[in-house]
């Protein structure tokens, strides 16, 4: 088989030159037989954030009268990884039946949806070329576009290397067709404006340091503004669960600015908006927590023995119709004015020009000052509350820290652009190391409590005894992961308030200091 | 990896057409499927519009000098692909003769494959060889047609015997009527004959037919020009068969 790197397999017809007239002007110089010709459809598909393209998969939907296949592609190489027919494109993973697509969607996909990208119509030409024997020595597939310029793709034949070349010659050199990339999905999201990757939870914020603080502190609202925007249908529509937890981040880091970045802003617009998202905040969290027990739901299910595994199904039922009714309120809301105004007048308020004379203290600080002091002040915020923690102190305290971390995390996520990107990157990951004993903690004690609230209210349904005795279990489980977070954090504090950590987040934000 | 071998003792009893046949259906029910024509004469490479020539002939191929995916060739048919035969595969008894452990040199050459194809037919020259026997060492299943004749049943016992005597427990053995004529007295009583006295005879014959002969003027398989007709059926109810015994 040639190598792909090597020979051109991949090629654009110039777009004066039509397909009818390019198979004629093939036929002058091969014998060629063509032994299909159909109207296809070609959709491409991805999760909201790209977890396929990430993964270096591209996902192709192909439909025709005689196919409906969905062929997972190698972006790089090119070549198919797995094809399976299937009628109808699922959205989330538990909806295929496939186990061989299940297999290797499910460590990229996970609870996300996959959305039709892009659908690009064409009619398909398959061309066998023969030689004196008949017999098909390479194949030539033509897609002509309706919005794009039509491609020929070679597939090359095992043993009929020097065919394959030939071939590839005869496109390049005498029928002067273009040599392109396989997959056309770029060239079709370019049609809608868009490109791979546009979207990422991650925040990517580029800050000019020597800004003026209110202008870049407007700029990063700015962002989060966008993230909540694109979120918001998905939301509502309850497409997958991780819609609603980027909203609700968007609107935690959003909370967290308003409160963090003080002085900048004027006080009375700081405070409304701040009013604005705490509801927004306290009105997505319901749906958010059941979302999280609904997915931890396999994990509880593990922590049981074997015989007791079934025995929790209510409690998933349980969960399921109050996670479609909380769902439901809250897709509602989203749709009332009092948010949509609102949202509308934070997004034009950004929009508003800075004033010239602002009379906030900190406003025309530059945001390398204000995010130095801000970041340097809560960190030893950090430092003074984790040593006053022992074993004693109670489960507030350590909820209380884990918030403060939040807010240090935030902050230098929001900063990020204008620190040295290894140091900073590793500053953050140290963090998110503490952060995640803190999390496990505060999660623990949460579902505990929840549980045995589930537990009241379930009572006056019917519930079998055998699950009460399953949720008692989990929540001996959780107390006993509890219990272990709580042990392990002073070794995780100690390692992020090392020496090298101190000296690292000095070197970061108080050098001058 | 499962290798089915179609082979006989006898020569011109539809071996080359029942391994081109069941080729072509396994791989369209999906089975990644390999057709190794080992009969020097080339009828199944010619079945696939292939040339008979492999570079090196019989020796490196059997030295294993040439790396064997480098010599398959693609067939015109999705999931097929063909090793060809050579005019020098009337020397192999000789070639494999000269190897060391000769009876286990086709297996050896097969492994580098096993992982690309998920079946394995051999068309195997007629007679008992050298040649046969390391066919027989490289087989899951062997194939073979038989012509309901008297003469047949000798073969079919003799080969059974051959097995026995060779302890080839790993070898499933898979007779099946071959060119039948049902309107003939003589094939219809052999065949009830001999379905009582061996019950593992597969069910199903293909009959002698006049689009069987035609695949040699198409140069393809059954599937490849008719879309159904007695002897497709009947290829399919072997192939069947066939799945049944690889489970």
């Amino acid at each position: 088989m040639p190598d792909n790197h090597d020979i051109a397999l991949n090629f654009q017809l110039p777009e004066n030159l039509k397909v009818k007239k390019f198979l004629a002007r093939l036929d002058e110089q091969v014998s060629i037989h063509i032994s299909s010709e159909q109207y296809s459809l070609k959709n491409y598909y991805d999760s909201f954030d790209w977890r396929l393209y990430q993964a270096g998969y591209l996902c192709e939907f192909l439909q025709s009268k005689t196919t409906s296949k969905l062929i997972l592609l190698d972006i790089e190489t090119e070549k198919p990884l797995l094809s399976a027919d299937l009628d109808k494109m699922p959205s989330l993973l538990d909806e295929f039946e496939n186990p061989a697509i299940k297999r290797m969607l499910s460590p990229v996909l996970e609870m996300r949806a996959l959305n039709c990208l892009t659908s690009l119509p064409f009619q398909s030409y398959q061309i066998n070329v023969l030689n004196k024997d008949q017999k098909t020595t390479v194949r030539i597939l033509l897609e002509d576009y309706e919005a794009l310029p039509a491609r020929a793709t070679i597939q090359p034949i095992k043993g009929y290397d020097k065919s394959c070349i030939r071939i590839s010659e005869l496109l390049t050199d005498t029928l002067e067709l273009k040599r392109v990339k396989k997959n056309i999905l770029q060239a079709a999201l370019k049609l809608q404006g868009r490109k791979p990757l546009d979207y990422s939870s991650k925040l990517k914020i580029q800050l000019d340091p020597s800004m003026r603080a209110d202008i870049a502190s407007k700029y990063i609202y700015s962002c989060l503004l966008q993230n909540i925007k694109v979120n918001e249908a998905g939301t509502i529509a309850d497409t997958d669960s991780e819609f609603l937890h980027d909203f609700r981040v968007a609107v935690r880091r959003t909370r967290s600015g308003l409160s963090q970045l003080k002085e900048i802003l004027p006080i009375d617009k700081t405070a409304s908006f701040s009013e604005y998202f705490a509801w927004l905040g306290q009105i997505t969290s319901l749906t958010r927590d059941l979302d999280v027990y609904l997915l931890d739901f396999p994990t509880f299910e593990s922590t049981l023995p074997e015989n007791m595994k079934q025995a929790i199904t209510p409690l998933h039922n349980f969960l399921k119709v109050r996670q479609v009714k909380a769902q439901k309120e809250l897709a509602g809301k989203l749709k009332s004015p009092e948010y949509v105004l609102r949202l509308q007048e934070w997004e034009e308020y950004l929009k508003e020009p800075a004033a010239k004379k602002p009379l906030e203290a900190n406003a025309l600080l530059t945001i390398k000052q204000v995010a130095d002091k801000r970041i340097w002040k809560v960190y030893q915020r950090v430092l003074k509350d984790g040593n006053a923690i022992d074993n004693d102190s109670p489960a507030e305290a350590l909820h209380d820290l884990r918030k403060t971390c939040k807010k240090l995390r935030y902050l230098m996520e929001f900063f990020q652009s204008m620190y040295d990107e290894t140091t900073i990157n590793h500053a953050i990951k140290s963090l998110k190391k503490f952060q995640d004993i803190l999390g496990t903690f505060q999660d623990c004690e949460v579902q505990e409590h929840a549980l045995i609230q589930f537990g009241e209210d379930m009572r006056n349904e019917k519930t079998p005894t055998e699950t009460f005795l399953a949720m008692g279990i989990l929540v001996q489980h959780l107390q006993q992961r509890q219990q272990l977070a709580r042990l392990d954090f002073s070794g995780r504090f100690d390692m992020f308030q090392s020496t090298e950590n101190q000296a690292e987040y000095k070197k970061l934000f108080s050098e001058k200091n | 990896m499962t290798v089915i071998a179609a082979y006989s003792i006898k020569g011109g009893v539809g071996k080359t057409s029942t391994a081109v046949n069941l080729a072509y259906l396994a791989a369209n029910s999906g089975y990644k499927t390999l057709i190794w024509d080992l009969d020097p004469q080339g009828a199944s490479t010619f079945y696939f519009r292939i040339k008979p020539k492999v570079k090196g002939g019989s020796k490196k191929l059997i030295a294993g000098e040439r790396d064997l995916d480098g010599l398959i060739k693609g067939s015109d048919f999705a999931n097929l692909d063909v090793l060809p035969a050579d005019f020098s595969f009337r020397n192999l008894d000789l070639v494999l003769d000269s190897r060391k452990k000769p009876k286990q040199r086709l297996e050896k050459l097969l492994k580098p494959v096993d992982k690309e194809y998920d079946l394995i037919v051999l068309d195997c020259p007629p007679n008992i060889s050298l040649l046969s026997e390391a066919v027989f060492a490289a087989s899951d299943i062997l194939l073979s047609p038989i012509i309901p004749t008297t003469l047949s049943l000798r073969t079919l016992e003799q080969l059974k015997k051959f097995i026995k005597d060779n302890k080839l427990e790993h070898l499933k053995l898979a007779p099946f009527f071959s060119m039948t004529d049902r309107r003939k007295k003589m094939h219809r009583d052999i065949m009830q004959s001999l379905f009582d006295e061996h019950p593992d005879l597969l069910q199903s014959a293909v009959p002698y037919a006049s689009d069987i002969e035609r695949m040699g003027l198409e140069r393809m398989p059954l599937g490849g020009f008719i879309n159904k007709s007695r002897s497709t059926d009947a290829y399919q109810a072997l192939w069947r068969e066939l799945q049944d015994l690889m489970e």
